[in-house]
């Protein structure tokens, strides 16, 4: 069902693909299809976790040896994801929509709450606190959500201004900068110059 | 105040009073827009059909496109309007806002704006990221003036005043999208107007600090 759907979302895309048009293309019924899935949008969450599967499946090996500052390894991670993204751009749109939508239901998995990908970037933030990077009493979780939030609202300049996957990586680049310049431990944004 | 508030509307009424068909129509108008914005909150913009606006208006279909051109440009008004409510509450916050952090203040007065509706929030953000959404309804959408108040209120933030406007604007998006972040995770998660705050102030606080240059 999940190879339909999403082979089926890819064709005609997400909105105009229907239950009934999944269940067609996967030869089930549409009552199979719901006793598997809550909603359209739990579907497509799916569908979206099974793509990324293999994505985390190399990011996971390769987090540990990115090299660089706290911020560099961040940036390392969402630009993959950049990257990868952008190939099927109206897809992810339509997640990034779904994830605002109430009714999306129980069994969705939004946007946002990727597990792998916030539990790659706090991995990253709380080796930046061993290291010295970030300061102790960071609130690692609101951070996260900074991260991840300020990742996919920069797809906004995608939907109007056609700007380029380099594009979106350099605006976030900016954004990383703010956020881990006021994440530094207090000593350090005092006196020590600033790296890079 | 009052007196000079009266003054000028008494000199320009006789002449901008609309006549009883223009009335009719505007009056037509807000049937309609109180009707969607119910609708489009209850169900979403992809949801909510022009066929069921006219019915909870007590309508025809045909009424509603004589008032706007397709549901986008119906959505686009209530937006807009929305937005300009919101841009009015946020300067009220920044007048009176006394010794606290400006910024601070006009969250705040979205926030309360925002929870007390979480539902149009959630389907105006929602109908944003859809693909079907024409280029110009999403250009209006994303036309934020909160963002704007926000780098205005960077200008006169101690260390951050004399960074160029570009960063500024960036900064200040990244406010506002926090702060958008934030209410998402209030509309799922049922966080109370008091954790809403408590994020807000650290996100906040994080952003600033990292944007000082000293």
């Amino acid at each position: 069902m999940l190879d339909a759907a999403h082979a089926l979302f890819e064709d005609v895309g997400y909105e105009a693909a229907t239950i009934r048009s999944i269940a067609k293309r996967a030869g089930v019924s549409v009552g199979s299809v719901f006793s598997s899935f809550t909603s359209k949008a739990h579907v497509l969450s799916e569908v979206m976790q099974e793509r990324l599967s293999d994505l985390y499946a190399d990011l996971a090996s390769a987090a540990p040896h990115l090299k660089g500052s706290t911020a560099d390894r961040c940036r390392s991670l969402f630009a993959v994801h950049y990257a990868f993204e952008y190939r099927r751009l109206r897809l992810f749109l339509a997640y990034v929509s779904a994830a605002f939508d109430w009714a999306a239901g129980e069994g969705g998995r939004a946007f946002g709450a990727n597990p792998h990908l916030r539990g790659m970037v706090r991995d990253c933030l709380e080796s930046g606190v061993a290291n010295g990077d970030v300061r102790p009493d960071v609130d690692i979780d609101l951070v996260v959500d900074m991260l991840i939030g300020a990742y996919a609202w920069n797809y906004r300049l995608a939907t109007v201004a056609d700007a380029t996957p380099a594009q979106l990586i350099d605006l976030f680049d900016r954004q990383v900068d703010v956020i881990f310049q006021g994440l530094r431990p207090v000593q350090q944004r005092q006196g020590l110059p600033r790296a890079g | 105040m009052n007196q000079m508030a009266i003054a000028p509307l008494k000199a320009v009424a006789p002449v901008t009073r609309p006549n009883q068909r223009a009335l009719a129509k505007q009056r037509t108008r807000e049937k309609i827009l109180t009707a969607a914005t119910l609708l489009f909150s209850e169900h979403g913009y992809d949801g909510a059909t022009i066929r069921d606006i006219a019915k909870a208006a007590g309508m025809s279909t045909g009424a509603v496109f004589a008032s706007f051109a397709d549901k986008s440009d119906l959505f686009g008004e209530i937006v807009a309007a929305e937005s300009k409510a919101l841009e009015q509450e946020m300067l009220a916050a920044l007048d009176s806002h006394g010794r606290g952090c400006a910024i601070l203040a006009m969250l705040d007065a979205a926030a309360v704006r925002h929870m007390a509706d979480l539902a149009l929030f959630q389907a105006t953000m929602s109908a944003l990221w859809t693909p079907g959404l024409g280029a110009q309804v999403r250009r209006r959408l994303l036309q934020r003036s909160a963002t704007r108040l926000i780098a205005e209120a960077l200008k006169s933030l101690p260390g951050v005043e004399s960074s160029d406007t570009d960063d500024k604007n960036v900064i200040a998006e990244m406010i506002w999208d926090g702060y958008v972040g934030v209410l998402r995770r209030a509309a799922l998660e049922s966080l109370t107007l008091d954790q809403v705050r408590g994020r807000l102030a650290r996100e906040v606080g994080v952003i600033v600090a990292g944007s000082r240059r000293n």
